[in-house]
This record gives C-alpha cells, structure tokens and sequence, in this order.
C-alpha cells in the first residue's frame, strides 16, 4: 500500500467514527427535545380522556389526538432504534452484535441465531462500528425481503481479520441486479444497502462475498482488518 | 395501593406521569424528584413499591441508583423508563438489575400497566431479552459474567451460603440472593452444586 492509500484509508476510518459521532448527537437531541414533550404529551391526554367520558364527541377528539401522536412516537422510535450507536468505546465486539440481535428480535419478532465464540476479544473501533452496521443492514434487509423466518449470524477470527456472515434461508435474490438497481439509488428510509455495505468494507480494506440466487436463501460474508 | 416514587430529569415527564398515576385508585405517588442523587434519600423517606427511574440522568448514572437501591434490606421493584429500546438500554437494565423496563416512545398507558407488572412481581422485558434473562446464549460461556457475578461464583464454588457471600461482599443478603439468580442463568445451572463443578471445570 503506498502512502497515498494509507493516507485515504486513514480519512476513511476517521470519517466513519465521525459520522457516529454526529449520529448520536442527532438522537440525543430526539430523546432531549420531542421524545420527552409528546410522552409529557399524551400522559395529559390520557388524564383529559378521562375526564371527558360524558361527553362522546370531546372524547373522540382526544383519543385521535393521541393516536397521531403515539404514531410520531412510533416513527422517532424507529429512527432513534435505527440511529443510535450502542455504547462502541464502552462494549466488546461480541457484546455489541448480540445487542444488535436483541433489539432485532424485539422489533420484529424474528429469530436470530448467533453463532460467538468466546475469545472473539474486541477489534478497532473503525471495524467495530463498520460491523455493527453491516450486520444492522443485513438483519434489515433479510427481514424485509427474505421471508426467511430465522437468520443467523455469525463472527469469528480469521488471523488478522474479522469474519461477519449473516444469513437466511430465505426466497434469495439476483445480487447483479440488485447491486445495478443500487447504483444510483440513495438511502432509503434509514437503509444504505448492499452498496453502503460494500462502500464501507472497501474504506476499510476489508473483502465482500455475496452468494444468492432466487429460491436459495442469502449469505452475506465480509472480512475487515481487526486491528 | 401501589406506592410509587417517579425520577425523571424531565419536569414536564414527571407532571404528566403524575397527573395520569394520580388518576389510577390502586396507585399512589409517593414522591418524585428531578434529580437523581436524591432517589435513594427518598425511597428511605417514602418506602415506595416501584421506582420509575429515567436511565438517562444527568447527575447520576441511573444504574448505580438501581445498585443502591438493589443494596438496600428490601428494595423496592425498580422500572425503568427509557426512550431507547435497543440492546443496549436492555442489557443495563438487566445487568443493574431492574425489575422491568418501560418506553417513552410508547404510550404512558404501558408504563402504567408495567407498573403494575413489577409490583406483582414480574420481570417485564421484551421477549428477545429473555435470553439475557435465561441465559440461554449465556449458557456455559462465563464471558458474559459481570465482575461481581464471578466473585460470587466464586465463594459459591467454595461452598459458602448467601448470607456469608453477602458478608463477605459487603452486601444485603437480597442483593446476593439476585446476584446468584442471575449467575445460575446465565451459566444454564441449576443449582448451587453444578456451578461449583462448572467453576472445577475450568470455568
């Protein structure tokens, strides 16, 4: 690697980090600011709800007032839930995928297999969060498109690197196509896809392997430098 | 009737939830506070059944509060009120030992039902978090354990009884009592004797 790569992939670490940084001033700012008013919010309107049981047509008011305001609470705990980096300075690698697993499994009630071994130790904190987000996008994708009921994941050491393989059982896909499709496309609804996938492992100069074909189920596997 | 002490940096959270709990005839506030370094003066004061503690605080981290207050002879059921529910709020609830866990990006009805939940004496966590709970992903892998658990684990595995670890730790024999409960889950034991084999076993 000459000094102009080593260069360009030290901007890239150091901009991954930033942006999580940026990230978690955003949610801090939800959880500070809306989160706490409209929960404040509905607790008045419930009591108000109450209150107005005599009277059919007030009530009725209240209760579509509330309901568009759980909805806002719904979609910022989406957003917060998607955005909000886990603890990456204070939690090992391991810790911090199973967390990932966790609130996969709490928000749409798919099961994840995960596969740790128990002197995985901890990476750099440019993999780190490079694999929390891959594996975020991953668990995403095969949720939303794979039909799969479960998915597993798995994390091992392999010399140098870090391995991250998600996986499912599902319908799979034409990865051309959907790579092609991607081209263009920006994010969508929180999503980097495949590409952001593969945009991240190449600032790092890790390796990406994709294997899909409709009717097959998907694996995803990709390799980042631990250190 | 169900006493409760509310903490919340949030003033406006702390009016509304009040309003809403003062409704409720089996619920009664008790006391409530904006800052965290007084909830373990208040619950000596109050003796309240549930603490509604926000994680998020500013002067104190609201895991030592659930420490402290995990400390006391009888603590009382502690829920936490977060905005967030990601691994990450869930672990530190559970590993301070929280008796459940409530969302402000849900509606304040739950928190009311949760409420309710841990002063029956229910661990009120989402089902994905039962595996923390369980200690099935745990199971056999101590690298899950946290320092005071394997010092317990430890003094289990020298046959000592919780009232003695608890002298020993200088802790409340409740607190040992917790302690031991979630170091069996998490090694899938069963019992005091197949966690000292597991500690034989090279742990």
């Amino acid at each position: 690697m000459d000094q102009r790569d080593a260069d360009t992939r030290a901007a890239s670490r150091r901009l991954l980090a930033t942006s999580e940084r940026e990230l978690q001033r955003i949610v801090l700012d939800m959880h500070d600011g809306p989160v706490q008013d409209i929960f404040a919010a509905l607790s008045q309107l419930q009591v108000l709800e109450r209150a107005l049981a005599a009277d059919a047509a007030a009530e009725q008011r209240v209760r579509q007032a509330m309901r568009l305001l759980e909805r806002a609470l719904g979609e910022i705990r989406n957003f917060i839930g998607a955005f909000r980096p886990p603890g990456f300075e204070r939690r090992a690698l391991g810790e911090i995928i199973e967390g990932l697993a966790v609130q996969h499994e709490t928000l749409t009630d798919q099961a994840v297999e995960f596969e740790l071994p128990p002197d995985l130790g901890d990476c750099a904190l440019p993999t780190k969060i490079a694999i929390y987000r891959i594996l975020q996008e991953g668990l995403a994708n095969g949720h939303r498109h794979s039909g799969a009921a479960r998915q597993r994941v798995t994390v091992e050491r392999r010399g140098q690197a870090i391995a991250l393989t998600v996986s499912d059982d599902g319908r799979g896909f034409d990865p051309q196509r959907v790579l092609a499709s991607e081209e263009d496309v920006g994010v969508e609804g929180g999503h980097f896809g495949l590409r952001g996938i593969q945009d991240r492992v190449s600032m790092l100069g890790g390796t990406f392997a994709l294997e899909s074909a409709p009717g097959r189920g998907t694996s995803l596997t990709v390799t980042l430098p631990a250190e | 009737m169900i006493h409760v002490l509310l903490a919340d940096d949030h003033a406006i959270v702390l009016e509304g939830l009040r309003a809403l709990l003062d409704g409720e005839s089996d619920i009664t506030v008790a006391a409530w506070t904006t800052d965290g370094t007084e909830v373990v003066k208040l619950v000596e004061q109050h003796k309240p059944d549930v603490v509604v503690l926000d994680l998020e605080l500013t002067s104190i981290k609201g895991t030592e509060v659930i420490a402290a207050l995990r400390d006391r002879t009888a603590p009382p059921k502690v829920l936490v009120l977060t905005a967030y529910n990601d691994g990450e709020s869930l672990r530190s609830a559970l590993d301070a030992g929280a008796d459940g866990l409530a969302l402000k990006t849900e509606s304040p009805q739950q928190t009311l039902t949760a409420i309710r939940q841990v002063h029956a004496g229910q661990l009120v966590f989402p089902q994905a978090a039962r595996r923390w709970i369980d200690g099935r992903a745990g199971a056999g892998a101590p690298g899950e354990l946290t320092p005071r658990e394997r010092e317990v684990w430890a003094l289990v595995a020298n046959g000592l009884t919780n009232p003695q670890i608890a002298e020993r730790l200088g802790l409340s024999d409740n607190t040992v009592k917790f302690h031991v409960q979630h170091l069996f889950s998490k090694l899938g034991v069963k019992n005091r004797t197949e966690a000292a084999l597991k500690y034989a076993h090279g742990r």
